[in-house]
């Protein structure tokens, strides 16, 4: 990477992230509430102590499976805003798989990689709706996508309230625990999910960068004409990239499950206020879709939820302030982008 | 037969909100513009439109705030696009984020936590046709419900009937084209975006004035993207856009309904058939649908 090409990505980052903090620190200065404060607990929340940390890395984790799951159809420039859904539905089937064979008592060593293989398939079945609608009957996945979130989130509602697996005294809508067997532990306060979210960024990483799939993605967002010329086959590709997105989102889903809740819980793919889903989407937004960039991006987005989270415990700043910063710095940076792109290489 | 009156008359309140906000989308892409954002637009302007209701204590002054807000989004989605040539998409999706987020964030400082649920003021209902089956279910209601039909039925007369009509249609075929023969692509882009999302705003308003009667965190409930599938499945004409606002809502009010009949099937089920009957829909008429051909893409004169 050039000197050139580094200082221009400062740029962009920096005006598009200060802007965005200008914005919302005088809208917390106008309703009176002490900005200096409200700075200082929005970005250091996740270093003020272990705890602040270990919250940033368990919001960190799911961020980084459904960012990815946006960002790699984006590469052939479709909109998969259905990470959610994908997301819910891995961890619905896992709770599901993990409650069947509870009664047969596997060890550990065999139910923990087979509900990884659960929720990997059930987010790519999902994903792949709205692939194989858009493939065969070219239907906007940006509709499908959507539509296909709602269905999940009441088939979540489904089976969290379901005779055959909720857990009969609560009130919510939550299943029985899954046993011991299926459940992930910590390191210390950081989930073992962690070592699949490094496995995740390597498998992506290389994915796209040393194997001829990732070529042909790579190839078909470039230029789709050029791809079709050299024998790439688009449908199949708008298949695979949404398999690809839909599985990993579905494993984030898992392991929140797996490793977080232990068991199914209506709204466990929602943090800070919004869901996973719209949160990858800004941050896949943020990287302008470069997958290279997504671990590092999460956690910064992760450190702002923490932060969004400390202002409303701390000072009664309503959490969804940061949706409004983050949504600022992800339309700056598009514009700036853009404005870039267009202004010569 | 009450029953079935009844029914009627909840699918067109329904359908209000579905048409409304698909007009909005039809309207801009008619420029060109595809907007997404309208369950942003619909969130805030619930929003915004409820607090300017329960506090001026009119009903009126609550769409007027919520069409407000809403000609705001629009105009930033057009400014934006036209401006930086910023993909319509990626705008539509950070405008949802923003709106959903600045809806609840509005709400929860200018209202705080109450104990009671705060209340719209109520709105007048027309009552004229109550001996009358069908009609009393397609008339006997308030402003809100004329003001959508009045907007298809002039919509319909603008595009097909007008000059200026013609020509906004031209800029969704050919923007080049419509350039050459003099109409100002970049000012039709601007008013054909604020107004349409000032309809949205209409219909963001009309879910807690009316409705609900109180304003709710997410209670669009994904009808601002469902209405997305409705513009599409009307090819962007304003009549099919009335026609699909009531197929989706008569999908809704009868799940709700079903739900309630059925003891064998969970309802979560019958809650899910809205969203799997946009995908249907989409599906069976997919050979029929045509878009105006310049949508989602950028003009610039050169």
């Amino acid at each position: 990477m050039s000197g050139r090409k580094i200082l221009r990505g400062f740029m962009i980052y920096g005006s598009s992230v200060g802007a965005a903090f200008a914005v919302t620190l005088a809208i917390i200065a106008a309703l009176g509430f002490n900005v200096g404060d409200a700075f200082v607990t929005l970005v250091s929340t996740s270093f003020k102590s272990a705890f602040g940390f270990r919250e940033t890395i368990k919001k960190t984790i799911p961020l980084i499976f459904t960012t990815y799951a946006f960002t790699i159809p984006f590469m052939i420039k479709f909109f998969n805003i259905g990470a959610w859904g994908q997301m819910l539905f891995g961890g619905t089937v896992t709770t599901v798989v993990g409650l069947t064979l509870a009664p047969l008592g596997l060890p550990g060593i065999i139910m923990i990689p087979l509900l990884l293989m659960v929720a990997l398939a059930a987010g790519a079945a999902f994903a792949l709706v709205a692939g194989y609608l858009k493939a065969s009957h070219d239907i906007n996945p940006i509709i499908s996508t959507i539509m296909l979130n709602y269905i999940a989130f009441y088939f979540v509602n489904f089976i969290a309230t379901s005779r055959a697996f909720k857990d009969p005294v609560e009130g919510h809508p939550i299943t029985r625990a899954l046993p011991d067997s299926a459940t992930m532990g910590f390191f210390g306060g950081i989930p073992h999910s962690i070592i699949l979210a490094v496995l995740a960024i390597v498998f992506v990483y290389l994915l796209i960068k040393r194997t001829r799939l990732g070529y042909e993605i790579t190839a078909v967002g470039y230029n789709l004409t050029a791809a079709q010329t050299y024998g790439i086959n688009f449908k199949r590709t708008i298949m695979v990239t949404f398999i690809l997105g839909g599985a990993l989102a579905g494993l984030g889903g898992g392991l929140e499950v797996m490793n977080i809740h232990g068991k199914l819980i209506e709204g466990f793919a929602i943090t800070s206020g919004a869901q996973y889903g719209l949160f990858g989407i800004v941050t896949s937004l943020l990287v302008a879709g470069n997958p290279a960039a997504v671990p590092i991006a999460a956690f910064l987005m992760s450190v702002l939820l923490v932060g969004a989270d400390a202002l409303q415990r701390t000072m009664q700043i309503p959490v969804e302030m940061v949706f409004l910063t983050q949504g600022l710095i992800v339309l700056f940076v598009v514009v700036i982008q853009e404005r870039f792109r267009q202004g010569g290489k | 037969m009450a029953f079935v009156n009844s029914l009627l008359s909840q699918t067109v309140v329904y359908a209000t909100v579905y048409t409304l906000v698909s007009l909005g989308i039809v309207i801009a892409g008619r420029t060109g513009i595809f907007n997404v954002s309208g369950e942003g637009v619909l969130l805030v302007s619930a929003s915004v439109g409820f607090m300017a209701a329960f506090f001026s204590g009119s009903w009126l002054v609550g769409f007027l705030a919520g069409a407000a807000i809403g000609a705001l989004f629009g105009l930033i989605l057009v400014f934006v696009h036209e401006t930086f040539k910023v993909n319509q998409f990626i705008l539509g999706i950070i405008l949802v984020i923003l709106g959903t987020g600045l809806s609840d964030l509005l709400y929860k400082l200018v209202m705080g936590v109450r104990l009671t649920a705060p209340m719209a003021p109520s709105m007048p209902v027309v009552d004229i046709f109550a001996a009358v089956p069908i009609i009393s279910a397609i008339l006997n209601h308030d402003p809100i419900v004329y003001f959508m039909y009045l907007m298809t039925i002039v919509l319909w007369w603008f595009f097909y009937r007008t000059k200026i009509g013609l020509e906004t249609r031209a800029i969704g075929e050919s923007p080049q084209a419509a350039d050459v023969v003099g109409v100002n692509v970049r000012r039709r882009r601007y008013i054909a975006t604020i107004v349409g999302s000032a309809l949205i705003g209409v219909a963001g308003a009309y879910l807690p004035i009316y409705l609900t009667g109180t304003y709710n965190p997410n209670m669009s409930g994904g009808r601002g993207f469902m209405a997305v599938g409705i513009a599409i499945f009307a090819s962007w004409k304003p009549h099919r856009a009335l026609l699909g606002g009531f197929v989706f809502a008569a999908v809704e009010v009868l799940s709700f309904q079903l739900q309630l009949l059925s003891d064998s099937i969970p309802f979560q089920f019958f809650l899910m058939m809205p969203f799997v009957v946009v995908i249907v829909i989409m599906m069976v008429f997919r050979k029929r649908i045509e878009f105006p051909a310049s949508i989602g893409k950028s003009y610039s004169r050169e």
